[in-house]
């Protein structure tokens, strides 16, 4: 816990690491916008190419980036769904009927609940539950037997399956720009860098600067409150508030035992970190001062460059050809 | 043995390989009948989680800790659902080091009855032990009604340890209870530690960095200096003969006078002086 780091920071010296933390933003910006320009599978797929092209370039370990992608997963898998299911445009590819019967909704639920206790057994949770969707779908169009309820078509169409991947794509290649992002910055910079942006805002007095400060002054804290949680918890757990082997009843307790302790000490450290603050004599909105200056260098006027013309580009592509 | 290290050694995780190594190669054997143990070392010596092994909140990354018969190691959960390592803690009572950590009730007695009540022990016993308690760590029973947050720093640490000594441990292990407290405060703690030992010849382990506290209670003196044991044994012939300075510890106030008596007279005790009554009788000796 001790060298707990926010963010997914990870050290490392290629380009993307020199870059400014405001070029990486407004570059990001522009290419997220330009994947909802892309009019078809053949350009995202394009995207994704060149995404993970510069992924190589920029050294980025590939694996830290699927990691990235672990979240959104199940969204991936809805979205794959209902893209097949609504889409009925283009040529059927898979046409199957499925039945309802008594003997494939049993098999189906057996199958269900298989996974369900089954599933904290298996190492990859994801794959183990596509197969058993898939398994669940096989079912119902192989299985007969029994009272008959009813049947519906099961037919993929060319185009869900386009659209499905389209989408798809575009959902990987918006996280693997903003995990590319964290994964080369640290937050620091990018709170310096989300500063300098929102700098403009100020003609609507919203002051970026206090806004950054509080950024940064929350992000400082997360490692030190969640090892103060740690400690916490092995407090309350040597008076036998049990985390790990307790009963449903006792958990609203132990969340007490926990969070009680936890909002004490923040505040507590609030006011120590505000007095601290004072005696080093920091007014609110008075100039400051940097210690880290950001600077802007070729590179970064090259990646803003590029990531305009790719955006111009792909406006052109889909509105001009 | 009710505790018992073998080759236990423990790595803090760190991100990319910047791990901490905080025990190694730790034997240590501890019974739960008469020891009253101090555990000294400079800060970051892995004292705290030394301590932490003793009553399995901690797993060891390598080797293994027997609690009362129970062996944990890194799997111990993997391995074999069944253990429980609750148990454990109600026979090892470990206090914190600050008491934020772990007051969150509305009231003082609500606060010492969480522990007991956790083990299984009626509401009505666990308040009659809260009563007890309350003035055993030198409070009134006043203070039962009160809320935790609202008392002095030394008054809140007296609750947290009421906390732990109403779930009535075998081993009472303490993790600097006398930091932060006046000295008259902290005297009658130790006095309180030491009465407890005696009574139920329970075992106590104290964290701490007043040589003196070592030098006048402990029957045995534990030395971590980063990360390993260095010394187990008796306080005197550690700070008689054992190599101080390497780790960083220093001499209880009674042996630099006696050892500056001896360099400014010019004579030497037959004795090592365990109280300034000692030293006296000593010093009337010699000046004969």
């Amino acid at each position: 816990m001790k060298s707990f780091v926010i963010g997914q920071y990870i050290p490392g010296d290629s380009f993307l690491y020199k870059m400014d933390p405001r070029s990486k933003l407004y570059a990001l910006f522009l290419l997220m916008i330009t994947s909802f320009f892309l009019p078809s599978i053949y350009f995202m797929f394009g995207m994704f190419v060149f995404v993970i092209l510069f992924l190589k370039i920029g050294g980025i370990n590939l694996g830290r980036v699927i990691k990235g992608l672990k979240p959104i997963l199940i969204l991936l898998l809805f979205t794959f769904g209902f893209q097949i299911a609504f889409i009925k445009t283009g040529t059927p590819l898979i046409k199957e009927t499925m039945s309802f019967n008594v003997l494939s909704i049993a098999a189906a639920t057996l199958i269900f609940f298989f996974w369900i206790y089954t599933k904290r057994y298996v190492r990859y949770k994801f794959i183990y539950l596509i197969v058993t969707i898939f398994a669940i779908i096989s079912t119902f169009i192989y299985v007969s037997g029994g009272y008959q309820l009813g049947t519906t078509g099961f037919i993929v169409y060319s185009d869900g399956l386009l659209n499905a991947a389209y989408i798809m794509l575009r959902l990987i290649i918006i996280i693997t720009l903003s995990t590319m992002l964290t994964l080369t910055t640290k937050p620091t910079d990018l709170n310096l860098g989300l500063e300098s942006m929102l700098r403009p805002l100020k003609v609507i007095k919203v002051n970026s600067e206090e806004m950054a400060m509080i950024i940064s002054i929350a992000l400082r804290y997360i490692p030190t409150l969640l090892d103060e949680a740690n400690k916490i918890m092995l407090a309350q757990a040597s008076r036998g508030v049990d985390f790990t082997e307790g009963k449903m009843k006792d958990k609203v307790m132990q969340i007490i035992s926990l969070l009680v302790p936890m909002f004490i000490i923040s505040f507590k450290r609030s006011d120590d970190l505000a007095d601290a603050m004072e005696a080093r004599n920091f007014v609110p909105g008075n100039p400051r001062t940097r210690l880290h200056v950001l600077s802007w260098h070729t590179i970064d006027s090259f990646t803003i460059a590029l990531s305009i013309s790719i955006l111009i580009a792909s406006i052109a592509v889909r509105y001009f050809i | 043995m009710a505790i018992k290290f073998e080759q236990v050694g423990y790595v803090y995780p760190g991100l990319a390989g910047d791990s901490f190594e905080a025990l190694k190669n730790i034997n240590l054997e501890i019974s739960d009948k008469g020891e009253f143990i101090t555990l000294i070392g400079e800060t970051g010596s892995g004292k705290s989680t030394l301590v932490q092994h003793m009553n399995a909140l901690v797993k060891p990354t390598t080797g293994n800790v027997t609690v009362y018969g129970i062996k944990i190691h890194k799997d111990v959960k993997k391995k074999n659902r069944k253990v429980k390592l609750n148990p454990l803690r109600q026979k090892v009572g470990l206090v914190f080091q600050f008491p934020e950590y772990q007051l969150f009730e509305e009231t003082v007695e609500k606060d010492i009855i969480f522990g007991p009540k956790n083990f299984g022990v009626s509401d009505e016993e666990a308040k009659e032990r809260a009563k007890e308690v309350i003035k055993l760590v030198g409070l009134t029973e006043n203070y039962l009604i009160r809320s935790p947050f609202n008392l002095s720093g030394g008054e809140k640490k007296r609750v947290s340890i009421a906390g732990i000594l109403a779930m009535e441990p075998d081993i009472l292990v303490l993790d600097e209870p006398t930091s932060g407290l006046d000295p008259k405060g902290r005297d009658s703690l130790l006095e309180l530690f030491m009465d407890i030992h005696n009574k139920l010849d329970n075992t106590v382990v104290i964290i701490t960095h007043d040589m003196n506290t070592v030098y006048k209670y402990a029957s045995r003196v534990l030395v971590m200096s980063d990360g390993e044991l260095v010394y187990d044994g008796l306080p005197v012939e550690l700070f008689t003969k054992a190599n101080l300075e390497e780790w960083n510890l220093d001499k209880p106030e009674i042996l630099e006078i006696k050892e500056q008596l001896e360099e400014k007279l010019g004579v030497s005790f037959d004795q090592v002086p365990r109280n300034i009554d000692d030293l006296y009788k000593s010093l009337k000796e010699v000046i004969k």
